[in-house]
């Protein structure tokens, strides 16, 4: 029993990892319709600034990362004045291109500096080990990860919900054209989605360097690691991103732990069921119910 | 006029042969993307001994051109160089990187009989077929796990141990030989993961293990991922049950740096010298790191000395096609060069261990691995020292081709 709890504790924990990294995921979609592939490069971008705060700087860890964070978001801004806006009103193929060259361009930049190739790990800032409940066992920064979800899924189901904005985020992302007839500015919430989208990814981003040191691809991969994520819970749920990251740790810590050994003792070699799962999980919803666990199910009349 | 053209002819043929040919060589690898944090470093190491080499003239009457390509770990890429390569300014030896892109050139690189030595140690490199052309720098990657699997039957005789790999050629390479060496010694392989970058909680991993009563991890991955799960493991408790260990590019300074404390005890295959260790190797290494500026991260790098090691093997070969053949240094005189390389006439470069009779690196036409030697190194107050005096696994020999 204990196994299980354990298990299912650092499934849940993982999970947040990828609630995080869905967030500004989510945020974008929800705002503009777009799935914003270079999700994985703000990731990157946002640890390695923490880092290079942190260390070139020599900050204080928590003030560095408060820091990345919010020059993230500026990123986020920036490239959403820069790339974006002049993409207002074109078909979305186009826009979801021009985030894939975006991109190549970010992973080009990045090879350019110190951070392009290597392992980088953050001061220690955590106490080592972690908290150890009844022989369950979780890491610090696998609770920062728990914080950091419970805390954004806070402040955002306020902001969602309650603020202006916020209700305007909404508005645009449902029809653009009714908002800016109601005097929304459609370019203002597309450009808060993308700060505060990298300011999520950048949150993400940092989590993982100190669960597993900072590397370039490893942070990338992270960002393309949780589409089945939004997928199963809903591309335009914030909840959603929060419930499938989680259900998605959940599904690949019972797998290693029930299902590798039972495929290792079948002859296919190390199972790796971990890295499949998620995606069986992300045909069948689209199988069954596209829209996911909470996304918007539309319905267009003919 | 006449007179100064002629002059001028006479002067510019001059120069040049007194400059001498140029002779090129090529490595392609991934100094970006997945497993960069390898590749930077090897091919830094390349670089600055290609540079060292033209400077001191190691070669006689011969320019080194030393190409070093960014493949990004893509296997189409390290195609495309490869043949651009070809095409453009043959180069005499190839240089090159991971196991997936070396498996895939393997039959072109056999039909153009250009001497190779790849990064990777994945022993099917120098299987047949199309074999003939490939050479390792150092012994492989299955040799280094069954050595691991030796050094614990020294102290624990049935021993039941797990591995770890990574979900790659790379990693797999080395199930087959450890399963085959595990029946001989008497020892029990309980489970076999796979494991690669991203593995954020290693728990459910550990437990499973643990419970499957595996007493050793043998990891044949990167750090990365390997840090990752000692880390767990310390914080599991599980650090004091299970020992782990593994073969060349899970260990080093790297997974010093990303396991800090969790790293303590780890035990490592390799047949390279440490940066502590007094050799000329070594020292060059620490010259040339510090003359061409790089990082204290990269001189620490255990790729930064394999990268070193394999652009020695490949000039010395060349100097000795240069003076054997009378200045003809091509991928046919390179290949002589380097399959007699042996006996009297193996290469002491100080970058490898030693085996027992004192070769540091040989080739011959059969025996296609250059330093047989290994030693086991164990972490201990944030560094590798050497556990073991160099040996070569005699049980690999056995389990290689059964």
């Amino acid at each position: 029993m204990i196994d299980f709890v354990q298990n299912l504790i650092s499934g849940i924990a993982v999970g947040c990892i990828y609630a995080l990294a869905a967030l500004g995921f989510v945020l974008v979609y929800k705002s503009s319709r777009v799935i914003n592939f270079s999700n994985g490069q703000f990731i990157a971008i946002g640890a390695f600034l923490a880092y290079a705060l942190a260390v070139w700087a020599k900050l204080p860890v928590l003030l560095a990362a408060l820091l990345g964070m919010l020059l993230t978001a500026g990123l986020g801004f920036l490239v959403e004045r820069v790339f974006l806006r002049k993409m207002v009103g074109q078909p979305i193929i186009s826009v979801i291109m021009v985030t894939i060259g975006l991109a190549s361009v970010l992973d080009g930049l990045m090879y350019l500096t110190p951070f392009g190739s290597g392992n980088f790990t953050f001061p220690q800032f955590l106490p080592q080990g972690g908290l150890n409940l009844g022989g369950i066992s979780i890491s610090y920064p696998q609770l920062l990860a728990i914080g950091f979800t419970a805390l954004f899924l806070v402040l955002f189901g306020w902001f969602f919900q309650r603020s202006v904005l916020g209700v305007s985020m909404r508005a645009v992302a449902d029809d653009q054209m009714a908002s800016m007839s109601v005097g929304v500015s459609v370019q203002r919430v597309f450009a808060l989605a993308w700060a505060v989208a990298g300011l999520t990814a950048a949150a993400a981003g940092i989590v993982v360097g100190t669960v597993s040191g900072l590397n370039q691809d490893g942070l990338i991969a992270i960002g393309l690691a949780v589409f089945p994520a939004v997928i199963l819970g809903g591309l335009d749920s914030v909840p959603g991103a929060v419930v499938g990251g989680i259900i998605i740790g959940i599904l690949q810590s019972f797998s290693t732990a029930y299902l590798d050994g039972v495929l290792s003792q079948a002859g296919l070699v190390g199972g790796g069921s971990q890295y499949v799962m998620p995606f069986v999980v992300l045909l069948v919803m689209l199988w069954f119910k596209p829209h996911g666990l909470f996304g918007t199910e539309e319905i267009e009349r003919v | 006029m006449k007179r100064v053209m002629v002059i001028a002819a006479v002067a510019v043929l001059g120069l040049a042969m007194a400059q001498g040919r140029t002779v090129h060589l090529l490595w392609s690898g991934a100094v970006t993307g997945p497993t960069s944090d390898v590749g930077g470093p090897y091919g830094a190491g390349i670089e600055d001994y290609c540079k060292h080499a033209n400077e001191q003239r190691l070669i006689p009457n011969i320019t080194l051109n030393c190409t070093v390509r960014d493949d990004q770990y893509q296997n189409p890429n390290t195609q495309r160089i490869f043949e651009e390569a070809l095409d453009r300014a043959k180069p005499a030896m190839y240089l090159g990187y991971s196991t997936g892109a070396m498996l895939q050139l393997k039959p072109l690189i056999n039909e153009v009989k250009m001497p190779t030595l790849p990064a990777s140690a994945h022993i099917g490199l120098i299987d047949p077929p199309n074999n003939q052309y490939m050479f390792l720098p150092v012994s492989s990657y299955s040799e280094q796990v069954v050595a691991l699997m030796e050094y614990i039957n020294r102290t624990d005789k049935n021993a039941r141990i797990a591995l770890v790999v990574n979900p790659s050629p790379f990693g797999r390479a080395v199930v087959d030989h450890a399963r085959r060496a595990a029946q001989r010694l008497g020892q029990t392989i309980v489970d076999v993961r796979e494991v690669g970058g991203g593995n954020l909680d290693n728990t459910a991993l550990l437990r499973a293990l643990d419970a499957a009563g595996a007493a050793y991890i043998i990891h044949q991955n990167v750090a990365g991922p390997v840090s990752n799960i000692l880390k767990d493991a310390q914080r599991l408790g599980l650090n004091r049950k299970i020992r782990q260990m593994g073969a060349v590019y899970t260990g080093g300074s790297d997974l010093i740096r990303l396991a800090g404390d969790a790293a303590e005890g780890f035990l490592w295959a390799s047949s390279y010298f440490t940066l502590d260790e007094n050799t000329p190797g070594i020292n060059l290494q620490k010259q040339l790191a510090q003359r061409y500026n790089r990082s204290a991260d990269t001189l620490n790098s255990t790729n930064y000395t394999a990268g070193m090691l394999a652009a020695a093997i490949a000039v010395e070969t060349m100097r000795r096609a240069a003076q054997r053949f009378n200045g003809r240094v091509d991928n046919e005189t390179v290949y002589q060069a380097l399959i007699g390389m042996n006996g009297p006439n193996a290469f002491r470069p100080g970058f490898a261990v030693s085996t027992k009779a004192g070769i540091e690196i040989d080739f011959t036409r059969t025996e296609q691995t250059g330093a047989e030697g290994l030693r086991v190194l164990e972490a201990r107050g944030g560094k590798f020292v050497p556990v073991t005096d160099p040996f070569t696994s005699a049980l690999f020999r056995q389990v290689r081709n059964p």
